[in-house]
Order: C-alpha cells, then sequence, then structure tokens
C-alpha cells in the first residue's frame, strides 16, 4: 500500500510538471508581448516584471525561472493589480472554491449512492421511476439552468417566508453555502446515482450474494455488508473524474450566485489578460485535480483489497 | 391409466440434429432488431433526427433574419398580442399649467388630489396631469409595472417637473403595451415628499400609417386609416431583449451548437481512433510512450484549456469564436477514444478468430478490415454518441461564462447566457435555448444507452 | 425412520421474456440424516433450481414456486425459511456452490466471512467467532489458518476457496450440507480432495449432503442414493447400486455410455446421446425423452410415463417397464449393462 501510494505521488507531480509547462508554452504562443496588453502598466512596473519574469531572456532561461519560481510556491505578481501577490489572490479565492466543490462532491457522492441504492431495491416499482427520471433530467440539464433555476426558487422561497431563509447570492455564512453546494452537486449526483444503481442491479444478483443468503443472514445485513460495499467500487472510481466535473461546474455556480471563488476569478482574469494569475491558476487547479484523483484512488485501495498488490 | 389405450409399438424417430432455430443475423441486423425493440432508444433516435431537420431545414422555413431587430416587440413572451393601432402622426404637448398655490409653512405636503390621463395611453405617449398642491416647489413622477400597494415600491422615477406651474408630464420613455402603475409626488423646496397620488394605467400599442409602411406592415401609407388595427411581425416565440426573434435565433443557434457539438466529437474520436490504433498496432515501447502522453492531456484541466487556447488563438471582438473552441476541443478531447480504442485492439489481437484467420492465411489489411474495425465499431459509435452530449455542454458551458461563441453570433449557450439576466421579468428568453440544450443532450444519452445496449456482445451471448 | 428433508411434487416456474419456463417439473425426494443423495442430469435439467428453491434462494420475481412441499424435521420451509423464527439457512441447512472464485464476497476476509455466520446464528462475539473461524479452515485442511483467515478470497486458489466454501457451510454444524456442483470449477485432483473431505467431514459430524452433479464418477464415489433428472423431471432414483449396475432408464443408459472410464482393457468409445432437451416453454405431454430414446414407442409420445417400482426404493419412470410392453425391459437393460 506504502509503495503504491508513493509511486501515484512521484506520478502525480510528473503530471503536475506536464500541466506547468503546457501552460507555460501556451501561454508564451499568445502573439504578441503579454505586456503590452491594453491594461497598460506604468513603465516602472513593467520593467520590474521585465526583470523578475526575465521576459527579454531566452525562453528557455524564462521556462527555467517560471518552473523555480513555481517549486518554492511563488506564482509572481498580478499583472492587474498592483503589486498584488498571485500567491495572496488564489489563497483568498482558492478557500471559497475549495469549500464549494468539497461540499458539492460529498453531497453528490452521498445522495447518488443513497438512491442508487434505493433505484436498484425498488426496480421497476414506483420510487426507481420516479428517481429514474430525476436521474435522466438531472444529467440532461446544463448546471448554469440548475444554477439559474436554484437561484430563481430561492427568491421566490424568501418571497413567500416573508424573510430572507437562506441568501439569493453572495458568500460567508453556511446559509451562503446550502444552495450553491447543492446545486453544483446536482449533475453529478444524477450521475453517481445512474451508475450506483446499474452496479448494485449487477451485484443483487452476484454469486457472494446468493451465499450470504444461503448462510441465513438478514437482508439488512447482506445489504450493508455484501451488496453496498461492493456496489460502492465503481462509484469510487469515477469520483476522481467527478471532481473535475465538479471544479469546472463550480465557475458556472460562482458566476450566478456572485461567489468570490477562484473560477469567477479566472475568468475575470483571462477577460483582462492578467498572464501571471492565469498561468498560476491553471497549474493550481490541474495539481489539485491531479491530487484529488490519486487521493480518491488510495482511498479505493482501502475499499478494494485487490488493488493493494500492484 | 389403461394400459388398452397404450400401443408399445417402436416408433423410429427421424433426429434432425442441425435445425437451427433461428436465421442467423449479422451483427449489424441484430443490434438494428435490438435497437428497434428500445422505444426509448427510438424515440430519442426521432428526436435526434427532429433536431436535425430544425437546424438544417427549419430556417429554409421560418425565412427571419435572427439578426433583425423589432423594435415594437422587445422581450415579448411567446403567444403575446401583437394588435397595433394606426394613430396620427405624433403632435407635441404643451401640458396643462395652474397658478402655484401658497402653502403654509411648516406643514407637509398633502399628495395631488387627482392624477388623470389625458388622451388616450399609448406606447408612443402616455400624457398625465394632476391637481396642484398648494406649497409644492417640484413634482416627480414615478413608473411601475407592479403594483406599488404592498409595499410602496413607487417604481422608476422617470421624470422630475421642476416648475409647481406645471401641472403635467409627458412619458414617452420605451413604452411597452403593458399595465403602468404611475405615482406622482409633490416635493417642497427642501426635496421633502408628500404622498402620492396614483394611476393605473393599460398602454395600446400604436403606430402611424407612414411607420407601418415603412416596416412593411401595410403596401403603402394610404392603406391604413387611423383607428385601423394591424398586425406586428409574428414571433412564435416571443423575441429577446433586442427585439430579435427567439425561433430564428434557436434555428441559427443550433446550427452553432450542433455543429460544434457533432463535428468535434466526431473529428476528436477520428483522432482517438488514429492514435489510439497506432499505439495499439505498435505495442510495446512506442505503445507506453504514446499512452503516457494521452495520460499527461487527460490530466490538463480541460476547460481552463479550452479557455486559454481562447487567448492563444487570438480571438478578437467581433469573430464568432467557432474555430478555435472547435480546435481546442480536438486538441484536448482525443486521448479517452484513443485509450479506448488502443484497449480493444489489444484485446481483439489476443482472440483466438485473429489467430484462425491468420492461420488461414489472412493479411494484415484483411484482419483489420474484416476483423478489427467491425469488432470495435460498436464501442467506437456508442463513445461518438456520448461525446456528443458532453461537447453541447462544453459550447453551452463556455458560451454562457462568454469565454465561447460571442456575441452577435448566437448559439445555445450564449442566449442562455444572455436570457439569465432577464431570467425575473421575461423567463422564456433563458427556458427556450436552456429546453433545447437539455433536449439534445437527453436524445442523445438515451440514445447512446440504446446503442450500447443493442451493441453490447456481452448480451447477445446471454438471451 | 422419517426423513430429515422430505420433498413432495416440488414445481417451479420461471417467467422469461420467450414465455413461462417450466424448470421443475413435480419433484419427490427424501433424505435421511448422515446419507448421501446424489441428483444427476444434464444443464438445464433442474437440479440447481430444485433445491435453490428449498433454500428460498431463486429469484422470486421471475421465478416462482407453483407447487409440492418442502419440510425438515416436519416443519415446511417452503413458505418460510425461518424455523421458531430463525433462518434454516446457515444453520440447519448449509450450501456450497459450484464456482467458488465468484461465490465469496471480494472485499471482506475469508475469515469473516466464516464467523459472520456464527455471529447471526450463534449470537458469538466478534473474536469468539473469529476463533471459530480459525478452527474451521484448520478442520477444512487449510495450512496456516490463522494467517489465511485474515486473507481476501482473490489471494486463494480455486480449491482453497472452496474449502473456505465448506468451512463456512459447516460454522452452525448443520444436518445438511447441499453441494451445487462443489467440484465442477476446480481441477481433477483438487476433485478428489474436495471429495474426501466432503466425506470425512460426513462422518464426523454425521450431515446428510445432497450433492449435485452431472459427473456419474463423483456419485458412483459419494453418493448412498441418487436421483437421475431429466426435464425437469426424476426418470429414476434408487440406491447408487441399482441405479449404476441395474439402470432402469434409457436416460440413465446414456449418461453411463457417454462416461468415460479408467478401464484400459476395453476399446471404448465414448456415445453422445443425440438432440437436446426438449423445449420447457412447452414441455411435450409425453415422455420427455421421448425424441432422443432409442427404444422410443408409441405410447411414449402422449402418454406420461408412471413410476414403476423396480425393488426397494428403486423405480424410473419408464413405459418399458409396463406389464404390457412386449418388450422385455430387463433384456434391454440387460444388454446395456453388460
Amino acid at each position: 500500500m506504502l509503495r503504491y501510494t508513493v509511486k501515484r505521488l512521484i506520478q502525480g507531480v510528473v503530471t503536475v510538471w506536464f500541466i506547468a509547462t503546457a501552460t507555460f508554452f501556451a501561454m508564451h504562443a499568445v502573439p504578441g508581448d503579454p505586456l503590452t496588453s491594453d491594461k497598460a502598466v506604468s513603465p516602472e512596473i513593467r520593467a520590474n516584471l521585465e526583470a523578475r519574469y526575465g521576459l527579454d531572456r531566452p525562453l528557455v532561461e524564462q521556462y527555467w525561472i517560471y518552473l523555480t519560481n513555481m517549486a518554492s510556491g511563488d506564482f509572481g505578481i498580478s499583472f492587474t493589480q498592483q503589486n498584488r501577490e498571485v500567491n495572496d489572490i488564489i489563497a483568498e479565492h482558492f478557500k471559497v472554491s475549495a469549500t464549494l466543490g468539497i461540499l458539492a462532491i460529498v453531497f453528490a457522492a452521498f445522495g447518488g449512492i443513497l438512491w442508487g441504492a434505493v433505484t436498484a431495491l425498488y426496480r421497476n416499482r414506483a420510487p426507481d421511476i420516479v428517481i429514474v427520471f430525476l436521474v435522466i433530467l438531472g444529467i440532461s440539464v446544463p448546471s448554469f439552468v440548475f444554477a439559474a433555476f436554484g437561484q430563481l426558487s430561492v427568491v421566490k422561497l424568501n418571497d413567500w417566508l416573508g424573510f430572507t431563509l437562506v441568501p439569493v447570492a453572495g458568500w460567508g455564512t453556511v446559509q451562503h453555502m446550502i444552495v450553491p453546494s447543492l446545486v453544483l452537486g446536482l449533475g453529478t449526483m444524477a450521475f453517481l446515482t445512474r451508475l450506483m444503481r446499474s452496479s448494485m442491479l449487477e451485484i443483487v444478483n452476484a454469486d457472494f450474494v446468493r451465499t450470504a443468503r444461503a448462510k441465513g443472514l438478514p437482508a439488512t445485513r447482506i445489504f450493508r455488508k455484501h451488496q453496498l460495499r461492493n456496489a460502492i467500487l465503481p462509484v469510487i472510481t469515477v469520483l476522481g473524474p467527478s471532481i473535475a466535473a465538479i471544479t469546472t461546474g463550480g465557475f458556472v455556480v460562482e458566476l450566478v450566485f456572485a461567489i468570490p471563488g477562484l473560477g469567477r476569478y479566472f475568468v475575470q482574469a483571462v477577460q483582462q489578460l492578467d498572464y501571471t494569475v492565469i498561468m498560476g491558476t491553471t497549474v493550481l487547479y490541474g495539481a489539485f485535480l491531479v491530487f484529488m484523483v490519486i487521493a480518491v484512488d488510495i482511498v479505493y485501495g482501502l475499499v478494494d483489497p485487490r488493488v493493494r498488490l500492484d | 391409466m389403461a394400459a388398452a389405450t397404450l400401443s408399445f409399438e417402436p416408433v423410429r424417430i427421424e433426429r434432425d440434429v442441425e435445425t437451427v432455430a433461428r436465421p442467423s443475423l449479422s451483427y449489424w441486423q441484430d443490434a438494428w432488431i435490438r435497437l428497434k425493440a428500445n422505444t426509448r432508444a427510438l424515440i430519442s433516435l426521432y428526436l435526434v433526427i427532429g433536431l436535425l431537420a430544425f437546424t438544417l431545414f427549419g430556417p429554409l422555413i421560418w425565412r427571419v433574419d435572427p439578426a433583425v431587430q423589432d423594435l415594437d416587440q422587445i422581450s415579448v413572451p411567446p403567444g403575446a398580442g401583437r394588435d397595433v393601432t394606426v394613430v396620427n402622426a405624433y403632435t407635441p404637448w404643451q401640458g396643462v399649467t395652474a397658478t402655484p398655490l401658497p402653502g403654509e409653512p411648516g406643514r407637509t405636503l398633502a399628495a395631488p388630489a387627482v392624477l388623470a390621463v389625458v388622451g388616450e395611453p399609448t406606447t408612443r405617449a402616455v400624457r398625465l396631469r394632476w391637481e396642484p398642491v398648494p406649497g409644492a416647489a417640484s413634482y416627480r413622477v414615478f413608473r411601475n409595472i407592479f403594483d406599488p400597494e404592498p409595499d410602496g415600491a413607487l417604481g422608476l422615477p422617470i421624470g422630475d417637473v421642476l416648475n409647481p406651474a406645471n401641472v403635467s408630464f409627458e412619458d414617452r420613455l420605451d413604452l411597452k403595451p403593458l399595465t403602468y402603475y404611475y405615482s406622482v409626488v409633490a416635493l417642497d423646496g427642501s426635496g421633502a415628499q408628500s404622498d402620492r397620488a396614483a394611476a393605473t394605467v393599460a398602454v395600446t400599442r400604436v403606430i402611424t400609417a407612414a411607420e407601418a409602411a415603412q416596416k412593411g406592415l401595410i403596401e403603402q401609407a394610404s392603406d391604413a386609416r387611423p383607428g385601423d388595427v394591424l398586425q406586428l411581425q409574428v414571433h412564435p416565440l416571443g423575441t429577446d431583449y433586442l427585439g430579435r426573434d427567439m425561433l430564428a435565433r434557436l434555428m441559427h443557434g443550433a446550427r452553432v451548437s450542433l455543429f460544434i457539438g457533432i463535428i468535434a466529437p466526431f473529428a476528436y474520436v477520428m483522432v482517438g481512433i488514429l492514435y489510439g490504433s497506432v499505439a495499439g498496432f505498435m505495442a510495446g515501447r512506442a505503445d507506453q510512450i504514446l499512452m503516457r502522453f494521452a495520460d499527461f492531456v487527460v490530466a490538463l484541466p480541460f476547460l481552463l484549456f479550452m479557455i486559454l487556447f481562447r487567448i492563444l488563438f487570438n480571438v478578437q471582438p467581433g469573430d464568432d469564436g467557432i474555430y478555435p473552441m472547435m480546435v481546442a476541443m480536438i486538441l484536448l478531447g482525443w486521448p479517452a477514444a484513443a485509450r479506448l480504442v488502443r484497449g480493444q485492439i489489444l484485446q481483439i489481437r489476443e482472440e483466438g478468430y485473429i489467430g484462425a484467420s491468420r492461420l488461414l492465411g489472412a493479411k494484415t489489411n484483411y484482419l483489420v478490415l474484416r476483423h478489427m474495425i467491425p469488432n470495435t465499431m460498436g464501442v467506437i459509435l456508442v463513445t461518438l454518441t456520448f461525446a456528443v452530449p458532453s461537447a453541447i455542454f462544453t459550447e453551452a458551458f463556455l458560451s454562457f461564462i462568454g469565454m465561447g461563441v460571442a456575441p452577435p453570433t448566437p448559439s445555445w449557450g450564449s442566449m442562455c447566457n444572455e436570457g439569465l439576466k432577464t431570467m425575473l421579468t421575461t423567463p422564456h428568453e433563458l427556458i427556450a435555448p436552456a429546453a433545447l440544450i437539455s433536449v439534445t443532450v437527453l436524445a442523445f444519452n438515451l440514445l447512446g444507452d440504446g446503442l450500447r445496449d443493442a451493441l453490447d456482445a456481452r448480451m447477445r451471448s446471454t438471451e | 425412520m422419517s426423513a430429515l428433508l422430505d420433498v413432495r411434487d416440488l414445481r417451479v416456474e420461471f417467467d422469461t421474456y420467450g414465455g413461462t419456463v417450466q424448470a421443475v417439473r413435480g419433484v419427490s425426494f427424501a433424505l435421511e440424516g448422515g446419507k448421501t443423495l446424489a441428483i444427476v442430469g444434464e444443464s438445464g435439467c433442474g437440479k440447481s433450481v430444485t433445491v435453490q428453491s428449498i433454500m428460498g434462494l431463486i429469484p422470486r420475481p421471475p421465478g416462482r414456486i407453483t407447487g409440492g412441499a418442502a419440510t425438515l424435521d416436519g416443519h415446511d420451509i417452503l413458505r418460510d425459511q425461518k424455523i421458531d423464527g430463525k433462518d434454516i439457512r446457515g444453520r440447519l441447512v448449509g450450501m456450497i456452490f459450484q464456482d467458488p472464485m465468484t461465490s465469496l464476497n471480494p472485499t471482506m476476509t475469508i475469515g469473516d466471512q466464516i464467523a459472520e455466520t456464527l455471529q447471526v446464528h450463534r449470537r458469538y462475539s466478534r473474536r469468539q467467532a473469529f476463533a471459530r473461524a480459525i478452527e474451521l479452515i484448520e478442520m477444512t485442511r487449510i495450512p496456516e489458518a490463522a494467517k489465511r483467515a485474515r486473507q481476501y478470497p482473490f489471494e486463494f486458489s480455486g480449491g482453497m476457496l472452496q474449502r473456505s466454501m465448506i468451512a463456512m457451510s459447516l460454522a452452525c454444524e448443520p444436518a445438511i450440507l447441499i453441494a451445487d456442483e462443489p467440484t465442477t470449477a476446480l481441477d481433477v485432483t483438487i476433485q478428489g480432495q474436495i471429495l474426501d473431505l466432503m466425506g470425512d467431514l460426513q462422518r464426523d459430524t454425521g450431515m446428510a449432503i445432497v450433492l449435485i452433479t452431472h459427473d456419474l464418477g463423483v456419485v458412483a464415489r459419494m453418493a448412498d442414493d441418487v436421483l437421475v433428472m431429466y426435464a425437469g423431471q426424476v426418470v429414476e432414483r434408487g440406491g447408487v447400486d441399482d441405479v449404476f449396475y441395474r439402470s432402469a432408464h434409457p436416460y440413465t443408459l446414456g449418461l453411463k455410455a457417454a462416461m468415460p472410464t479408467n478401464r484400459s482393457d476395453a476399446e471404448q468409445t465414448l456415445t453422445p446421446i443425440d438432440g437436446s432437451p426438449p423445449d420447457l416453454f412447452a414441455p411435450p405431454p409425453g415422455c420427455g425423452y421421448f425424441a432422443r430414446c432409442p427404444h422410443a414407442m408409441q405410447a411414449c409420445e402422449g402418454n406420461p410415463p408412471q413410476a414403476f417400482a423396480l425393488g426397494t426404493g428403486h423405480e424410473a419412470r419408464c413405459w418399458l417397464h409396463h406389464a404390457d410392453c412386449g418388450q422385455d425391459a430387463g433384456a434391454v437393460y440387460r444388454e446395456h449393462s453388460q
């Protein structure tokens, strides 16, 4: 297990290096000098930046500076916000995005496993039909529509109650987090429910479940120890990619609900061509996703004994 | 059983061991039969065909330019009335004057006693007059589209009448054929506001004969007289916030969304097939290096790089941004298909029938054409079907956050983006494109499910 | 002595897309304590469905028990798997299956899976149950039982998995062990070891065994009584010697002719049974074996043969045994039995 973990972590570091390299060369392939954008900076800052990033040096040397800076955790200075460190910006906004994303994935995972198990147990009966219908809806409706209608229902709910039960937008308190994370998790939850359902249906008639019945175990124990535990395995394997989906969905939810997250900031940075922020954010997001996937794989190893020997 | 009825004569039974119960079907025939038996998949197949027809032939039938703004009908919901009354040309209004009445200092102002409409309230002008208030220094006029009664929200302050001798106001500000709630309050020298006088005004839509002729509603100006009722341009699904026809925009938006949604996956699945089969055939070290690279590309944060590519391709304001988006999708989308195809090829290479075919002297070309491609087709087709909804989602998502197809080019995603702003007042501008995205994605998803079930060889063997 | 397990006229149907399959059509048998009953027949003849319906293991729907009764110690277990409010399965009846690789939960240790039965039926504590599980693993002759108990199924070989299955099914010392083709998925050398183990454990514990198999060699080695099934019905039953040396049904003869023996002196060719079993969507009105039988007579086509008693506990469903039948049944069978 330890060897496996170390191996995966090394793979992760190499992958992040690749992402950083791809980002660097993508940004340097942009036509023109990044500093000659409309957001003309004062000559002093410009000189400062040129010195700091070695923009007058050869590309390879710039790449080296960029890599060493990034390895020491320095993402540089914002191009558009004077004297603001990208690290500060990321630290401030990433916290928000991560909180939102983790709440959403937890909600999606638990919801998906629960509803998937329910549909499989009530196969072809009313609860199954209703949930399957909702699931099909859930995977077909784009996240921004969920976000828009989520917000609309909050408005209507508050109107109807006569007071603000949950805020319509913004960030800060627990109340602010509920609706955006629900909305964000909804699509993924639908997807996981579907997966869990088919996985459960396969397991319901598995040989080892028949063995468990032949042992005379109570139905609840068979469900808990034999069906659920095995049916969850495929759900765990897709949790990694799901985190990526949730992260991108987060962009929309942050926009619609006016949440000061990194996604919203990234879109803004792109519009303003704030190169250092764009590079820093891309690499950070990439690293986050890579290591989340690794974390999920390690958790999978804990649940499924068969992986541990690899 | 009575023995008398039994006969113990031996019989010879012709045994036809080789009887085949069913006619043998080719893979695709069998798949098609299975697909036809799946109602959901069949309905989605028809839906997909319908959507393609909507996109390809819709604009030929509904010949409305999606870029033309119908300023008479802005943000009109589907099925709204489109009557318009012909009136005479506009003549300026002098207003109503009254002698200002002196007020008692220190007393709060009374509300204007009467608020009345002068003449017909039309979309051209609403003319209001009221009784002077003693001590008033000026008057302020408010307009609201909701009844201000419950919580006293007077709405938009549309004008200040600074001369206390003037007790009238002419509203010509962006009037729509709605019911408006007007409020007039008097203000004293210090700006303190009186209670309001209220009037509820139902506005009718009007047009002059000359304008009607110009818009093509009538042949020439003399064809209509004041008082005639004409019909404005039809908008079956209403218009957006710039007065553009929603149906025409949805059709042209479908061209963009489905173009990206079908061509991009097709292209990157093709690239993936090529890459994957090369890796699968070369095997060994080359295969490992190729697949390692694919792993890296998979690890790139997809949407962030889509956005980066937008900068990279230097999309200028005014470009529609369709091709950069497609190129970016192809550059980032191929590894999934490549992995799948490689896996399939590696698996098929080991199958007994390949070995058997090789023993019979089959050449590589024959093996590829006769065995490998037909046996990976199913998987590829299913992958393609599932790639379409995800590409449509990607387009919609990018356009929604303003990083995809740029206005004024319509796409379903950018229409949703625009519709979101007016979600509370005119939800149809969001609902129509969102519903189309959802239906398309749903149809392709269900079709993909159906195809997978129909083509799944495992299910074929366990009847 | 009244039978431990008594099954009378069991009928089971399955609803499928193609129609209703009559998988079991009136099967009766009785099993006495300490004895081994073998049920033989080819694939799809209803052997497994018979025992799985008795154990309440057929999925319902699509499966359906349409008639008959099964009593264990006088209790009707077809309607209710509980006696005195407790499940008989795992406690009074243990069961092992054909494919040990898929019949064990891949995410639980072997020890836990054995201990689970004891925790549920005997109310053992986790620790107690696990300790007993190690003893049981030892009993099935798996070396290093304590270490093995903490391993997962994927770390075991097929033979060891089947031993573990046996340990699991015997954890609560059941009166009956039902073994559904226990050796089919195993190597021939392992098969012998597993059968020896079952035989030894039977001597030690005095349990009865229901052994389902299509391997006549296994039957000869293990069984006291034999039930030959064909197309959902019992065609011949009797003591193992009766069925082997005084076979009284053409199908039994066919099975024997298709079985390889280890007598090297005979220039022997195996004779397969031509044709395939009848369509159980619409079973034939007469004898199910009519279409494949070398001795078919006109009577066989439309009249289901009754069971003819041939000796103590030996009976066969074949019209050849009818008194009015012109052919000498005895001669037919002697000829085949050499």
